[in-house]
């Protein structure tokens, strides 16, 4: 089978519009959560922290030169950065419209940032908006495959908060299959009025900054972004930037309850058990672990647990959604992006706002930068439905 | 290319194999509903609290999972998942003005929450995924499943196709001009020469390995593209077959989503046109409605037909002479956009 590897990148955040900035910001430690939402009005625009990104819908329509109607949030943020990630592999249009070229994309919100739109539509039989085909997760990766044309496999995963890490993964396979002989591999999901009443109707939304892993946490600060991978096979890579090979990732449930996880972790310890043997590495062989620590209460602890009952000592290991807040069906290409810029560039970034260790687990987050020799780092994503992903990447 | 074992489906119809068309259940008010049965097998404090999707996607695998915590992944296509939760969710939320809402429609709104409560109640803590890709979600599973049988092929998979008709996305559908304005028969839903379709829904499930023993059907192989030139349909077709058909193998059954629509007539035509006398032709629209992952229902009426080697009248457009069905072609597309092709065989 054939070895899969990243040869491009392309990131929006609320720490930054490029892989470039976001790098600076994670260097520096900088967050993007704050009690400003200016996207929509909602009752929680000044009390809760959100992580949004720095660009009105308005702007980023000009700027990303989007004339059509229809066009949502979620798919100009996926616009932006799958720009950026085929610019950085250097894909011509015509290597991007090939049929040996897949997308496959990622998102939970979809169109449904557009909540407002949505209830109209959805309620009055009256005169439909614009976004009558926009609302689902799909409609993303429709957008792109119209806007470059696209005539290879094209595909959108929803597993809740894993999606993206399940869209890298499905990506990989297909290559090592021969269904594709590149993938371009991603998600994204803008800040909705629907996920923000979900989330807090759950009880898991932060009134302040996250503090993943900290003994006091208080929950997750939804944020916003999108990021994609470029993925190709060791022929095509030769000779190019190559930022990190792929070498393993596994999807496992936790089959426990619709929105937590279990006590013991099955989940995750299975999705990271997975990745390792497919990896063919033992848990030593792992130096970060950028893990999924969104500040609730349940999945620090869990995730906690699992990392104890796979690596016995868990090496090095962070959380980013202080920086990023949690993204959802973008999480895991956010993720995989700073995973891949630790080894690219051999350097841990700081888990903000981290004081005390979780009583039960004892467990310490790298709290500051700091350069290191790296040469695999696990990414982990786990979502609702029980959906559990882990991704590997090494030095190429 | 797999082998399929048990196959089980939640459909609009309960006597698709009759060949009296009275016996088959109409459109009533422009809607095909999917006609559920009694949920023998979902636990009623459970089943309560489901959406019609979960439900409808839970009531179809369960039956045909016979050692659940032994199959190697759970792998639902799903466009819309529990898309009247969604809205009911939405709903609270601007009626109560952003208060304090209970989570559950929320929690059972994600498309996801079919395959996770899949995972759940068979307690499979294996490989479980969804695939949302609209009107090419359940294609996309299908070639999953295939991936992941070349990577563990003596495992068994769970593969599903659902899709709920809610009030909602009837309403945003409709909006968006995809129903036919007028009430139309099932029995006239070919011969009626106006844009739109009638809305469906329905649920299908399969067990898949490469195991031949036992297995009726055999997926062959699958083909999807994103156009809206019916020549460039018609040509990824005839390259879909040439890849993969032999050179003294034909296709006995053309197994068409031709959907009365006659926007999207013309793809449906191009692609029979690659096809000689030898093939029988047949429609299953009539049967299932429109909705994304309706090709999850055409193959589990193909499994059907090669089981029975019957292909009804009402399914028939134009007969051959041939008697056995060993090669089926299944041709759809979504809103002339999405379009999948499977080519199925019979392994017996």
């Amino acid at each position: 089978m054939n070895r899969v590897f990243v040869t491009g990148m392309g990131i929006i955040s609320a720490i930054g519009n490029s892989v470039a900035e976001n790098h600076l910001a994670l260097k520096e430690g900088k967050s993007g959560i704050s009690k400003n939402l200016y996207l929509f009005p909602t009752k929680y625009a000044s009390i809760l922290p959100f992580a949004q990104v720095g660009i009105s819908t308005n702007e980023l329509s000009s700027k990303l030169k989007i004339f059509e109607k229809g066009v949502t949030r979620t798919s100009m943020l996926a616009l932006h950065a799958f720009n950026e990630a085929v610019e950085d592999a250097g894909l011509s249009a015509s290597i991007i419209s090939a049929y040996g070229t897949a997308l496959i994309g990622a998102s939970t919100v979809g169109g449904m940032c557009l909540t407002d739109e949505l209830y109209e539509d959805a309620n009055k039989c009256e005169q439909g908006s614009d976004y009558t085909q926009s609302y689902d997760c799909a409609s993303v990766c429709l957008f792109l495959q119209q806007r470059y044309k696209m005539n290879g496999i094209i595909n959108t995963i929803n597993t809740a908060c894993s999606s993206a890490a399940n869209a890298i993964m499905y990506g990989a396979m297909l290559i090592k299959n021969g269904f594709a002989d590149r993938a371009i591999v991603g998600g994204a999901d803008s800040l909705a009025k629907f996920t923000i009443n979900g989330f807090n109707a759950l009880h898991i939304l932060s009134p302040e900054t996250c503090t993943p892993f900290d003994e006091n946490r208080k929950g997750l600060n939804l944020g916003e972004g999108a990021a994609f991978l470029v993925l190709e096979k060791e022929k095509d890579a030769a000779g190019k930037k190559i930022y990190a090979e792929l070498t393993g990732y596994c999807n496992a449930n936790d089959a426990y309850h619709p929105s937590s996880l279990s006590e013991q972790g099955d989940g995750p310890f299975f999705s990271m058990q997975g990745a390792l043997q497919l990896a063919g590495l033992a848990a030593a062989d792992i130096n970060f672990i950028n893990a999924h620590g969104t500040g609730t209460e349940n999945n620090d602890e869990v995730e906690s647990r699992a990392m104890i009952r796979l690596f016995n000592n868990p090496p090095a290991f962070a959380s980013s959604k202080a920086n990023v807040g949690h993204t959802l069906g973008a999480a895991g290409a956010v993720e995989a992006v700073f995973s891949i810029l630790s080894l690219y560039y051999q350097e841990l970034y700081a888990n903000l706002y981290y004081n005390n260790a979780i009583p039960s687990t004892g467990l310490v987050p790298v709290q500051v930068y700091k350069k290191m020799p790296v040469q695999h780092v696990m990414s982990n994503s786990f979502g609702f439905g029980g959906n559990c992903s882990s991704l590997i990447f090494s030095k190429a | 290319m797999m082998y399929i074992q048990h196959f089980n489906c939640i459909s609009p119809q309960q006597n698709v194999l009759s060949n009296d068309m009275d016996l088959l259940n109409d459109a009533s008010e422009k809607k095909m509903q999917a006609k559920e049965p009694v949920y023998e097998s979902i636990p009623p404090g459970v089943l309560r609290r489901m959406g019609k999707a979960i439900r409808m996607g839970v009531g179809t695998a369960l039956p045909i999972c016979k050692a659940p915590a032994l199959l190697n992944g759970i792998i639902i296509g799903t466009a819309n998942g529990g898309m009247e939760d969604c809205i009911k969710f939405l709903n609270q939320m601007v009626q109560y003005e952003e208060g304090l809402l209970a989570p559950g429609n929320f929690v059972q709104s994600t498309n996801n929450a079919i395959a996770g409560q899949l995972g759940l109640l068979t307690e499979n803590k294996k490989y479980n995924i969804t695939h949302v890709s609209r009107g090419l979600a359940f294609e996309n599973a299908l070639m999953d499943a295939m991936m992941q049988l070349n990577e563990n092929p003596t495992g068994s998979y769970l593969l599903g196709g659902v899709d709920e008709l809610s009030t909602y996305n009837y309403n945003i559908e409709k909006l968006a001009g995809t129903y036919k304005e007028e009430a139309v028969s099932i029995k006239n839903l070919y011969t009626t020469d106006s844009p739109g379709c009638i809305a469906g829904e329905g649920a299908a499930m399969f067990v898949v390995s490469n195991d031949a023993a036992g297995a009726i059907v055999k997926a062959e192989a699958i083909g999807t593209l994103h156009s809206n030139d019916e020549k460039e349909v018609k040509g990824k077709l005839k390259k879909f077959l040439d890849e993969n058909l032999c050179d003294d193998d034909k296709i006995d059954l053309f197994l068409s989503g031709e959907n009365g629509d006659n926007r999207s007539l013309k793809y449906y035509t191009a692609c029979e046109s690659l096809l000689n006398s030898n093939t029988t032709v047949g429609r299953f629209k009539h049967l299932c409605g429109e909705y994304p992952t309706a090709s999850a229902f055409a193959l589990w009426l193909c499994c059907e037909l090669l089981q029975t080697q019957k292909i009804p009248h009402h399914i028939i457009k134009k007969k051959s002479t041939e008697k056995e069905i060993n090669n089926v072609l299944l041709y759809n597309n979504y809103k002339g956009y999405q379009h999948g092709f499977m080519l199925i065989k019979n392994c017996r």
